[in-house]
């Protein structure tokens, strides 16, 4: 049985590793990772088409926090029914501010963490393969590979224009 | 036609060294202007313990006339100052306004020291600022719950949601770049700065979870910055007080604090970028753009100051009436032009180009309108409250040295806070930039527009 080995390859160049990434994926390769200093929406159409589950979690942050802090103010003046200038115990028009503010807070309160933990963060290092050129002007890939193909995507790294290949990266 | 200067003249693998070079080693003089400002915030503090030891009776607040003083004065000023944060990160971000990039990570950093700042205010104002939790709605042994419709529960549950969106916004913003000073750096501040990293590697797959969350958390913001200052305006609206009961409070409060928080974030980055050497990723063209958009609000801002007037005298109704003849030409009067001329006319001068487009006159105009900005609350405050509706409650008020102390030593914190953020994490989004620089590109024609 052959064992994966995983190939590591720097790009200088933005072009050359969005068509890089391309290739890999259009030929059936295994992509274990892809770094890059800046966010791409075309790495992002490549790697990761599917939206991001965050929206849905930032929507139940909202529903959440609006009915959650209108239920807290509801149940807090049937508790103490201190009646203001004869108003309603239950004044709901007012509400409107405290259902808002409830939505907006929790929604990004889900927004923030539901991203974190989706990115699977907080990790204590780094993810395997990368390199602090990945945070200054390099972009790169990391490709899971049987062994005996290793020369073979070094060799097609290299001709879209990898400045540098490592095997064996983890 | 006049050449246009662009947003960014700094290369894609330049802005890295640029911008963290800005971080290292605080000079002396740095620490010399931090201890001064230091002491000046201390001095408030002291003041504010006076006030506790004393009580309200220490302020310039007399009874049965002017209640509410320079204290909501001021929390009204630095609510204000914190919108301008989130109008540049939040809503140019959906505008898609690439101005804002090189700019919005200072602007947020104004915005939340803000904040703090002007929760400071009705805290000292509720009197007994020590029990201050009695806002929080949880049940203690007196079962006595907070009013949900008093404005007071409004702006606590208002201005506790802005500092946390715009602190998660902040924050948010800030991993990829605490990222990049991590693998710069060794030793302890690697290990601080790696913390807050969370670990940040720039994979595909959290680009692609963050950008969806930053992007919705600016529209999140982007409705919670109208909303903030509504809210806070309506502690003036609600009550039937001649010259704040009015409808056009909300706008009028919104234009308004868009147009303080626009000055002081020229206040603050002329000279940061003078300091720091940054003019060519703070440019002049993105200067003269701030000054364009506050010629637009301070245009709203004298359009509702006119709109105020004309509507005291077209309703007819006396109180109102001579409010703003009060105004305009009683004892507080040279507060109101005062006003008039930084707020409102200062500005115009920035339809002149060689003005809008020297940092020296931008900085100078900019104060002008954080002066004018800073007694129009007086103004609104404080004028309203003079001349009420019975004559008994008739009176002068003027800010005693506890109210000056703690206002003093806000606009130290101000400035101190600042420093401290400019000096130790990047006061220019690194990544952000990085991005608007231009790619370094093999043959170019791949990458696409968002």
């Amino acid at each position: 049985m052959k064992s994966d080995e995983l190939v590591l390859a720097l790009f200088p160049y933005v072009d050359q590793f969005l068509s890089c990434l391309r290739t890999l994926k259009d030929r059936g390769y295994s992509i274990a990772r892809v770094f890059s200093p800046v966010r791409l929406p075309e790495m992002q159409d490549i790697v990761t088409p599917k939206p991001s589950v965050t929206r849905a979690f930032t929507l139940l942050g909202g529903i959440i926090g609006g009915t959650g802090l209108v239920g807290l103010a509801c149940y807090a003046h049937l508790r103490f029914k201190l009646i203001v200038w004869g108003k309603p115990i239950l004044p709901w028009i007012p509400w409107v501010v405290v259902a808002f503010e409830g939505t907006i807070l929790f929604a990004s309160l889900f927004a923030f963490v539901s991203w974190v933990f989706k990115s699977g963060l907080p990790q204590p290092g780094t993810d395997a393969g990368y390199e602090t050129a990945f945070s200054g002007s390099k972009f790169g890939i990391l490709v899971s590979v049987a062994s005996d193909r290793t020369a073979e995507v070094e060799r097609l790294l290299k001709e879209e224009g990898a400045e540098e290949v490592r095997i064996g990266a983890a | 036609m006049p050449e246009i200067e662009p947003d960014l003249d700094v290369k894609f693998e330049d802005v890295d060294r640029q911008v963290l070079g800005t971080l290292w080693r605080p000079s002396l003089v740095f620490w010399f202007v931090a201890f001064l400002l230091f002491l000046g915030f201390s001095y408030g503090l002291a003041a504010w313990g006076y006030l506790v030891a004393t009580g309200m009776g220490s302020t310039g607040l007399r009874p049965p006339g002017v209640m509410w003083g320079i204290f909501l004065g001021n929390f009204v000023f630095w609510i204000g100052l914190a919108h301008s944060g989130t109008l540049i990160s939040a809503i140019l971000y959906l505008f898609r306004a690439r101005f804002r990039t090189s700019i919005n990570r200072s602007a947020e950093a104004m915005t939340m020291i803000c904040i703090m700042m002007a929760a400071s205010y009705p805290l000292i104002h509720l009197g007994r600022s020590w029990i201050f939790y009695w806002l929080f709605p949880y049940p203690d042994q007196r079962q006595i719950w907070p009013d949900f419709i008093s404005p007071l529960m409004f702006d606590f549950l208002a201005v506790s949601t802005y500092f946390t969106v715009s602190l998660i916004f902040w924050y948010t913003g800030l991993v990829p770049d605490l990222a990049i000073i991590r693998d710069r750096t060794v030793g302890l501040g690697r290990r601080i700065y790696g913390y807050f990293a969370l670990g940040w590697t720039g994979s595909a797959s959290q680009w692609h979870h963050y950008a969806t969350s930053y992007l919705l958390i600016a529209g999140l913001a982007t409705a919670l910055v109208i909303s903030v200052h509504t809210v806070v305006s309506w502690d003036f609206a609600l009550p039937i007080q001649p010259g704040w009961h009015s409808t056009i409070f909300p706008p009028y409060f919104v234009a308004g604090a868009i147009h303080s928080g626009l000055a002081m974030v020229l206040t603050l980055l002329v000279p940061m970028r003078r300091i720091f050497g940054i003019q060519n990723i703070i440019t002049n063209r993105t200067l003269e753009l701030i000054a364009e958009t506050t010629l637009l609000t301070g245009g709203i801002l004298g359009y509702s100051y006119v709109i105020e007037h004309f509507m005291a005298w077209y309703s007819a109704n006396v109180f109102e009436h001579q409010t703003f003849v009060f105004r305009a030409t009683g004892y507080y009067a040279w507060i109101f032009w005062l006003v008039v001329f930084c707020a409102i006319i200062c500005p115009l001068f920035f339809f002149f180009r060689g003005i809008r487009t020297s940092p020296i006159w931008l900085f100078v105009i900019s104060i002008l309108i954080n002066i004018g900005m800073w007694w129009e609350r007086f103004v609104i405050v404080i004028q309203s409250l003079a001349q009420n509706y019975l004559p008994y409650q008739w009176g002068f008020y003027w800010p005693n040295w506890v109210e000056l102390a703690w206002t003093l030593a806000t606009f130290c914190f101000l400035l101190l806070a600042f420093m401290l953020f400019a000096k130790f994490l990047p006061s220019v989004p690194i990544a952000e930039v990085k991005k608007e620089a231009g790619m370094p590109m093999h043959k170019g024609g791949l990458y696409r527009e968002e």
